[in-house]
């Protein structure tokens, strides 16, 4: 079992964990202004398609990145539309998201690549790793943090800058505000829905670099419904952390962590269906830590139907 | 006239609907460099041009009105039960097993495995539903990560314990069903079977059941408002955990039903990769989560489908422009204009207590 | 002249809840709106603040007109408000939630301690204490109005609206509050106080508007004018009197002993309460709401499991009963809040009437079509309930018919015990009165009725013993006679009389 945990292990980790805490800052930022957002699993897809998309079509990393950023706001604007504007269930509007998403992209890649289940080219340029000068060279912390892409590196400063925005600065000071209490926000003349689209448009832009992390991070290319589920992981890792930017990025610490285990498990004689499980039976596992109790309060707020 | 106005406003929303949808359709189908109206035909052809297309159309949606039939009866008891595809798959594969090594009478094997089929999907579901009620477990999420679970634990099974040895093929799948245990079909050498008249028979009995009976009643009023319902004496464990053991139970028939009527083995990843049951979760979505209306819907789907194989049959179009229309058809759905209107207007006139 | 509304009319639809109604205001002054619930007087002000725009007239400051399309416009003409359910963030601090729309600090960043210290300046300046770091949600509801008037003259206001301020606080805060309007006003701030106390109204207010359907019926100067003159300017017409005669209880029919509920912190939500009701009588719970009241109606009706104690109804341990047992053991419940325990906002009419009661109207499992609508019609027309037909959508019903339909379906239920929790919340005085009659109708024939209010004078009108509560335990009990709303007031402050 030893050579199960070493530090190419915890390198791994930060490299998977990455797209799920995008997506789950994404989730987090939604959750302050009262938006569950099941969303974020289509987003991500959709992110991860449009990165390849771009790749392929710029042939420049920095503009397949911009490209994905572009198209997720495209329907994160949508989201943002129905849900905020029209009063759409968020929920059902989430699904409906990731129904389009999958339909989408699948779709997308018949109709530009001309091929099914998979889109791969050699011609195309992943993320750059970057070896950060003299912390590479520093033994055990080295090989852990260096030689990620910068996208591993934006997520935890992402995270970083949340905390500050919402706990340091007068426009985030409101819109936590809004979160809480929107009814007194908008008796002050806060603009509440602004706060909501801002927080959408921002899950859609960084589900978008969750995406590109997905398909440029390591292999360069992308594969139909390759987010597997990772959208509703981040959904979990925003509930356990309680939507606070340290807690988010400590629980998507947790279950980068898994996923790095269940890949290294892969390499074992046990079959590969049992260590995939592994994440998924994690994060239900963790969910029974975090009592949900919102359904009363929710349903205390609004005597709200779910249909 | 008014009362005919009446009678039709209902229909007002699915009908722009379904147009929004096709316009959407129109689009992709443009960038995919097909021709609308053509590609549009042999979508119509693909789902209804001939006796035989039109059964293949009703053999796919029987299996989506039964997922369907299930999310939509969770879904009016106020539970986002997103678990069909895996208890869709625990139906199927229980279906399989009992098919396959269940001793007597095939009709006997028949209705036991259609049985085992809806008490597995049932008890996949009512897990989710128990980790809510006992451990406040979020069900909206553990239902849809369990589905990865069921459907990676089905694969295993079939890639290993179960697996096929009888013939050369290398693929995960169980053996293949005896032919006494198969559904009987409608019509000979057509594909529809007698599953989808079960299926019919079940929506008829729950929207009555919703509407006259007092469960039905518990239900849709827990769904409404649950306060109001524990305040009334409503328990919403129980009826959770029975909402929850009908809503997969009826998941797992479809699987089962699929298995014994279509597939006659389990093959890894056939059922998820057809996407049965996220269609309909779709049809009851579309639906409003109405029975009757689910069942329409789901046709409608399953012709979304089967149009989109012929299309993809004899055009450049691929058939995933199906999927597309489809979720657009939910998002303009999901938007409820109408309704949202009047309840503003009206709803500013209350005064009193209302915050 | 400080301010002016001239004309306004709000049309909803074909509904009119404002019509050309005319209203000034001088500086310094304190003008005092009453009306029934529904008179308009809350439309009035939300177009004075922005929140709702007329459909015609004209609001002038200073001669000049204006337009208000949200509240930052009327916040910065100096209008602010206070509302009747407070706009606060319970998470935040004190100062934060002063500061909040205009935070002091240095381009983006927030100044949470230049904050505390401006708190701490407004204070002194007009005389009203808080802590500024303590947070907003454990801070006693006199606290957090404060904390609301401190908002609103931080923002600069020199208008301040009131809307129905006393409705949570205790006797005692209320004097508290009605003197810190009198010295703000001497210090020039003008004060619009909307209000259905006519008592503080009279002993604050400089001139009085009394709204009726929407309109004016009348402007008076405080000393031309006094309670009786200004209610029936209010109702239109003489209030009826209630006939109460002497209560003959009978048995017990609920009994509490030893209730306890732990609190998240320290204080118990309810701390050893022991109560009997017997049939025939009504008991009255007085007290400002959040002293436990709500989760003591939970307990007895089983949507609350308590940590100690006995629930016994009709002679029989009900603890830890499911609510349907309970109810069949007879209990009866108006509930507090008519929108979140009382009814389904989709469902109809029928449907919501028909909660409670759908067990017994079943004949093998489907329920019976016809009976029941008869039931509910038969109470649509005993009560006068007005909706469009029982199969409107309940969300349509105004509050006081849904309260009707909830009062008709409890009473029906024909138990020998019935909780009315704020049975006429929100209210018109019409409903008001049946719903009275009715209770006491019902104790009249031998029904045992809990009755909670935070109205001290609905207590007081129709109770045979008052129990205080404060803070999780009673405080004190007295009999109808010798019960007085000074010393009502003097227990639910958590003083004691001897």
């Amino acid at each position: 079992m030893e050579q199960l945990f070493d530090l190419a292990l915890l390198n791994t980790a930060l490299r998977v964990l990455t797209p799920i805490l995008l997506a789950a800052l994404g989730g987090a930022l939604c959750a302050r202004v009262g938006l569950f957002n099941v969303g974020l699993e289509g987003f991500m897809l959709l992110g991860a398609f449009s990165a390849i998309a771009g790749n392929y079509f710029f042939g420049n990393v920095l503009l397949a990145i911009l490209f994905a950023i572009l198209v997720v706001l495209v329907f994160s604007f949508m989201f943002a539309y129905l849900s905020i504007n029209l009063k759409a269930n968020v929920i059902v509007v989430g699904i409906a998201m990731n129904a389009l998403a999958a339909g989408l992209t699948t779709f997308s890649l018949r109709a530009l690549f001309d091929v099914k289940g998979a889109f791969y080219d050699k011609e195309m340029v992943g993320l750059p790793k970057w070896n950060i000068p003299v912390l590479e060279d520093i033994p055990v912390v080295g090989p852990i943090l260096s030689g990620h892409t910068p996208l591993v590196y934006l997520a935890f400063l992402i995270a970083g800058v949340m905390w500050y925005y919402f706990y340091r600065t007068k426009s985030g000071f409101r819109f936590l505000a809004s979160g809480e209490n929107p009814l007194a926000a908008s008796s002050l003349g806060l603009r509440v829905q602004r706060y909501q689209y801002g927080a959408v448009l921002a899950s859609g832009v960084l589900c978008a670099l969750a995406g590109a992390q997905l398909s440029l991070g390591q292999l360069t290319m992308f594969t139909e419904g390759m987010t597997d589920g990772r959208g509703f992981i981040a959904l979990v890792a925003t509930m356990l952390g309680q939507s606070g930017p340290l807690g988010v990025t400590a629980s998507s610490l947790l279950f980068g962590f898994m996923e790095a285990i269940s890949i290294r498990f892969q390499g074992l004689a046990l079959p590969t269906h049992f260590t995939q499980m592994l994440p998924y039976i994690v994060t239900i596992a963790a969910m029974f830590f975090f009592k949900d109790k919102s359904f009363l309060k929710d349903a205390q707020k609004q005597g709200s139907s779910s249909r | 006239m008014n009362k005919w106005m009446k009678m039709l406003s209902p229909l007002v929303q699915p009908a722009a609907a379904v147009l929004v949808g096709l316009l959407v359709g129109a689009v992709a189908i443009v960038i995919a460099g097909g021709e609308v109206l053509e590609t549009y035909k042999e979508m119509w052809n693909g789902a209804f041009g001939g006796f035989y297309f039109l059964t293949n159309t009703l053999s796919r949606a029987t299996p989506i009105i039964l997922v369907g039939l299930g999310a939509a009866f969770a879904f009016r008891a106020g539970f986002f039960n997103l678990g069909a595809p895996g208890q869709m798959i625990f139906g199927a594969l229980a279906a399989s097993l009992v098919g396959l090594y269940m001793p007597g009478p095939g009709w006997l094997v028949s209705i036991a495995a259609l049985l085992a089929g809806v008490i597995a999907g049932g008890l996949w579901s009512v897990m989710a539903g128990y980790f809510d009620a006992r451990f406040a477990v979020n069900l909206l999420i553990s239902t849809l990560l369990l589905n990865y679970i069921a459907d990676l634990l089905a694969g295993y099974l079939v890639a290993y314990p179960l697996k096929d040895t009888s013939g050369s093929a290398a693929m995960a799948q169980s053996a293949m069903l005896d032919k006494s245990v198969w559904l009987p079909k409608l019509f000979s050498g057509m594909p529809l079977h007698i599953g989808f008249v079960f299926a019919v028979v079940l929506a008829v009995i729950i929207y009555v059941l919703l509407k006259r009976s007092v469960i039905g009643y518990e239900v849709r009023m827990l769904g409404g408002n649950p306060l109001f319902a524990l305040y009334g004496g409503i328990n919403r464990g129980t009826m959770m955990l029975g909402a929850m053991f009908f809503s997969g139970g009826l998941a797992g028939l479809g699987g089962a039903v699929e298995i014994l009527g279509s597939q006659y083995r389990y093959i890894d990843g056939a059922l998820t990769t057809a996407d049965y049951a996220w269609t309909g979760i779709m049809a009851a979505l579309l639906a409003r989560s109405h029975p009757l209306g689910t069942l329409a819907a789901a046709l409608f789907l399953a012709a979304l489908q089967t149009g989109g194989q012929g299309v993809e049959r004899n055009t450049e179009v691929p058939l995933e422009v199906g999927a597309i229309i489809q979720a657009a058809l939910i998002l303009f759905i999901s938007a409820r204009f109408t309704y949202d209107f009047l309840k503003r207007r009206k709803g500013s006139k209350s005064h009193g207590t209302a915050v | 002249m400080l301010l002016q509304m001239e004309n306004i009319t709000k049309m909803y639809g074909g509904f009119s809840a404002n019509r050309s109604i005319d209203f000034s205001l001088q500086p310094g002054e304190v003008h005092a709106i009453v009306g029934e619930n529904g008179a308009g007087k809350t439309t009035l002000m939300r177009i004075l603040y922005g929140m709702e725009q007329p459909t015609s007239g004209t609001i002038r400051v200073d001669g000049r007109e204006v337009t208000f399309d949200s509240p930052l416009d009327a916040i910065k003409q100096g209008i602010g408000m206070v509302h009747q359910h407070f706009m606060l963030f319970p998470s935040f601090s004190i100062a934060e939630n002063i500061v909040i729309g205009s935070e002091p600090g240095k381009a983006l960043r927030f100044d949470r301690r230049q904050a505390a210290e401006i708190v701490k300046g407004l204070c002194e300046k007009y005389g009203m204490k808080v802590d500024p770091e303590a947070s907003v949600g454990s801070s006693a509801p006199g606290v957090q109005q404060r904390v609301e008037i401190l908002k609103v003259l931080y923002q600069g206001a020199e208008v301040i609206i009131l809307d129905e301020p006393t409705g949570v606080l205790t006797p005692l805060e209320v004097q508290d509050l009605l003197a810190a309007i009198k010295m703000l006003s001497k210090q020039g701030k003008s004060f619009i106080l909307i209000s259905h106390k006519l008592n503080e109204v009279l002993d604050v207010a400089d001139r009085i508007t009394v709204l009726r359907d929407g309109a004016v019926t009348g402007s008076v100067a405080k000393g031309e004018t006094d309670a009786y003159q200004l209610s029936r300017m209010m109702v239109g017409r003489e209030l009826k009197e209630l006939n109460r005669t002497p209560a003959v209880p009978g048995d017990k029919v609920l009994e509490l002993s030893g209730i306890g509920i732990k609190g998240s912190r320290s204080k118990a939500v309810l701390d050893d309460i022991s109560l009997s009701v017997h049939s025939g009588e009504i008991v009255g719970i007085a007290g400002i709401s959040g002293n436990g009241q709500s989760e003591l109606l939970q307990v007895i009706s089983g949507l609350m499991q308590p940590d100690q104690g006995v629930v016994s109804l009709g002679g029989k341990d009900v603890t830890g009963l499911s609510t349907r047992q309970i109810r069949e053991q007879g209990l009866a419940h108006i509930p507090e809040d008519r929108y979140v325990w009382g009814a389904n906002r989709e469902a109809t009419v029928l449907e919501t009437g028909l909660m409670g009661h759908q067990r017994r109207m079943q004949s093998r499992g489907f329920m019976k079509g016809r009976d029941i609508r008869e039931m509910v019609s038969r109470w649509v027309s005993k009560f006068s309930i007005k909706t469009g037909s029982l199969a409107t959508s309940t969300q349509y019903l105004s509050g006081g018919n849904l309260q009707k339909l909830i009062v008709a379906r409890e009473l029906e239920q024909g138990t020998p015990f019935l909780i009315a929790a704020e049975p006429t919340r929100g209210v018109d005085i019409g409903a008001m009165e049946t719903i009275h009659g009715e209770l006491l109708k019902r104790r009249n024939e031998g029904t045992g009725i809990l009755l909670v209010s935070s109205e001290l004078s609905e207590v007081l009108k129709l109770s045979d013993r008052i129990l205080v509560m404060y803070e999780g335990k009673i405080a004190g009990e007295l009999r109808a006679e010798e019960a007085t709303e000074e010393k009502l007031g003097l227990l639910m402050a958590g003083g004691s009389i001897q």
